[in-house]
This record gives C-alpha cells, structure tokens and sequence, in this order.
C-alpha cells in the first residue's frame, strides 16, 4: 500500500479545522505568522507578491515546509500603520478587485475579437 | 504596431486577444503582477472544475483488457463540462451514494458477434443518462468521423457491459479532472530581466531561438543599460484545453475559482477582526492529522472508498467486482 496522503487533502479541510491560524510573533512588533491550511504556491506566492506593494509592510515571506504538507506559512512584518492581519484581508480584497478588471476586460476583448473575425470572414 | 505603444497609458489590467476557437485562447495579458498571471495559470490547470468518470461497475467484461485497465481509461475520456456549475460536488449531496444531482451516468453495453472482424468500442458508444443538465457529462467527440475515443476492441463472444459514474472533481485530487491540455505561458521573451541564465556551448544568442513573441519587446541590443527595478508585465499566454470547456470559459472559471479563494481567506480572517482576537492555537498540522477515518466516505465520497491514493480512484468503489481498495491498492 502507498502511504501518500490522500489525495482529497490538499484542497478539503478536517473537520472543524480553521482555514487560517493566525498566531502574533512575541519577538517582533507588528508582526504575525499565518498558517493557510489546505493552500499551496498559488495563494502563498500571490499574497506575498502583493504585500510587498504596501508602503506600511515591512516584511513578506512564505514557505511551504513540506512539499507532502498542503499547508504555506506566510509571515508578516508591518512598520504599525496596518496590523498584519488587515494588511492580508486588504490584499485579498485588493487582488479580488484586480481579478474583477481582468475578468471584465477579457471579456471586452473576447467580444471584439469575435467581432472582427466575423468582419474579416464576411470580407471573404 | 510599436511595441512600445502597447505598454503606455494607464496600469490597469489589460488583454489583447490574438486567437481564439472553442480549444484554445491566445492573448496577451498586460500590467498585473506576475505572482497573479502565474497564480491564474496555476488555478486553471488545476482547480477549474470538470467531470470524469470517477466510478465504474464491473457488471461483465470478457475482453482481454483486465478490468482496472478499462477502468482507468475509461477514467481520462474527456467529458463536456461547460455547465458544470449545475453539478454538485458528491460530497456536498444529500444522496448515499450519488444521483442526477452530482453525478452522470455513463452506460456502455457491448458485444462481438462478428466471426470475421474486432469490434471496435468508442466513446460515442456511451449510453448517457441520469443528469442534471443536459450539455454536462457527454464523451467530447472531436474526430471527423466523430467516433471518439477507442476504448477497446472486442473478438467474437467478448462482451463488456459496465456502468460507469461521473462526477465533479478538480485536477488537484487526479489528473482526469483537468480542463487544459497544454497551457503555454511566456513574459519577458528576449530576457531583458535575465530571469533566465542561459546554457550554452559557445554562444547562447545562437543556440537559443527567440519566439515569436521576441518580436514585439526590445531585444537586448536596443536596452541600453539594465533596469533593476524592472518587472515583467507582458506575459503570453496560450490555453488550450482538452475539449471538456470551451477556452474562454475555462479562463473565466480560474478567475472566479481564484477569487472565491480569496474570498474564503477574507471571510476566515474577517470574524477575528471585529472583536480584535487572533486565534492562539497555533499549530502546523500534518495532513495526516484527523483525516484517517475518511475512507468511511461520511464527510465525502458517500460510502464508496473513491478518494483512495492513487489511480484506484477511478475505479474503486465496493459494488464492483472486484473489491475496491483492498485489491488494487498497493501495486500502483
């Protein structure tokens, strides 16, 4: 038998397991340690991406400890102007919004691109 | 066309659209973060959900294919997942088992009486029942003699008879659900950047062919000094998918799986906010942790041993013949 984890594991939590644990770093001011249970490179490189854009975010960092474990930690580091905490929700916001334009211009550029190959295949 | 023209005015998210048909969409999207042209690509090729055939009852099968054989072909055929929302997740269903709700029912039933020639078994050969929708669960048939796919050939006297269950799933459980076929993704074609260190023999500008899309950016003879602060925001990208979705579609599907994400981290951040009380118990978990009595199929699966490691997902299940996990298990 294979002793892999199964495979409905990276993407569905236990029972009564939390998305996001979130624990304050007593060492550092401002600063927490995110742990994003069943999330991978596709949000744990996105979030630290865009946090590094916010002037009040002194640090950013992910890892994924185990390439087995479908879990990131995401550390982050603010100079006080935003908790740490709010600075994810922002970005998350901030990224959702960004989705939203991408999403809506793509489908702009559909249309015009359908338009004008009907144009070109009614010329021909 | 200036290429340089392409890349002033406003930094919102921008796309060009260059090509496009029911399998692929070629386009160019400009002025976002690389992390999220990537992040993008990532969740469409691996979180877009789709059907495929997830159970199969062995009802008889005299062929000289072995029943896992079949099983996991019969688990790869495409399947059209245009309205896929109007499936539900197995495991969020109320049903035992499965039903039309979360589920399409795929019958095959065939026999050879031919003395002289096989008998040839395509996917068109699917009896399609049992379904929410009507546009969700059919074989995707793109040959121009639409046959399908051949699953496998009978002599005379073999015979195979299955009934076999699709369901909703993403391609990060198993490679069957995945909409793409080959998703091509490029920025900063000439290297500018120097993301790239190239390998060479004696010269890497001529071992080292530019694409097409070189063309439209500065080459490396017209940047007159590095720019360290430069960021890519060009990036190429073609999707193709396997036929299951139409491209566009299926783009459109990453986005809102991408943001639905986001949105799950906002709403299980958000509560904390408001009484300002971060959650103590910190503790990395081991995806062991908790999940060994899933097998039992109470939370997910309903029943059947489906989620199981490896390729038995395609096949494994108790009604069948052959007994699910226990059998097959370990040799794959």
């Amino acid at each position: 038998m294979s002793n892999a984890p199964p495979r409905h594991e990276l993407f569905l939590l236990d029972e009564g397991q939390d998305k996001v644990e979130v624990k304050m770093d007593t060492r550092v001011p401002n600063t927490a340690v995110f742990t994003f249970n069943r999330e991978d490179h596709t949000l744990g490189n996105l979030l630290t991406a865009h946090l590094h854009k916010y002037k009040d975010v002194t640090f950013a960092a992910y890892k994924v400890e185990h390439p087995l474990k479908p879990l990131f930690i995401l550390r982050v580091g603010t100079d006080g102007g935003i908790s740490p905490k709010d600075a994810v929700v922002r970005c998350c916001s901030d990224i959702i919004t960004t989705l939203d334009k991408v999403s809506r211009e793509f489908t702009k550029e559909m249309e015009l691109f359908k338009i004008a190959r009907g144009g070109e295949s009614n010329g021909v | 066309m200036d290429y340089m023209d392409m890349d002033t005015g406003d930094n919102e998210p921008a796309i060009n659209v260059r090509d496009s048909n029911d399998l692929n969409v070629n386009f160019i999207l400009r002025n976002v973060d690389l992390s999220l042209a990537n992040s993008l690509r990532r969740v469409v090729q691996s979180e877009v959900p789709t059907m495929a055939i997830d159970l199969v009852e062995i009802e008889s099968n005299t062929s000289v294919l072995p029943d896992e054989f079949i099983a996991h072909r019969l688990g790869l055929i495409p399947l059209t997942s245009g309205n896929i929302e109007k499936v539900q997740y197995s495991r969020d269903c109320d049903c035992d088992d499965y039903c039309e709700k979360c589920s399409v029912t795929l019958s095959l039933d065939a026999r050879c009486t031919d003395e002289r020639s096989n008998m040839h078994l395509y996917s068109r050969d699917f009896m399609v029942s049992n379904r929410a929708d009507l546009s969700v669960g059919n074989p995707v048939i793109r040959d121009p003699q639409g046959k399908g796919i051949l699953i496998a050939k009978l002599r005379k006297g073999q015979e195979i008879k299955m009934k076999c269950i699709a369901k909703k799933g993403i391609a990060k459980e198993h490679a069957k659900w995945m909409p793409t076929a080959a998703v091509g993704f490029e920025y900063d074609p000439n290297n500018l950047l120097r993301h790239l260190d190239l390998w060479y023999e004696e010269n890497a500008k001529e071992e080292w062919p530019v694409s097409e899309n070189g063309k439209l950016e500065p080459t490396q003879e017209e940047q007159e000094v590095f720019d360290f602060d430069a960021t890519p925001n060009r990036f190429y990208v073609n999707l193709e998918t396997v036929g299951g979705v139409e491209a566009d579609r299926c783009f459109q599907q990453g986005i809102t799986v991408l943001q639905n994400k986001l949105a799950d981290i906002i709403s299980a951040l958000s509560p904390e906010l408001a009484n300002n009380n971060p959650v103590d118990d910190y503790q990395p978990r081991s995806p062991g942790a908790g999940g060994d009595d899933y097998g039992n199929g109470t939370s997910y699966g309903g029943g059947f041993s489906t989620h199981g490691p490896g390729a038995q997902s395609s096949y494994g299940g108790q009604r069948t013949e052959y007994a699910g996990m226990t059998s097959y298990g370990g040799n794959y």
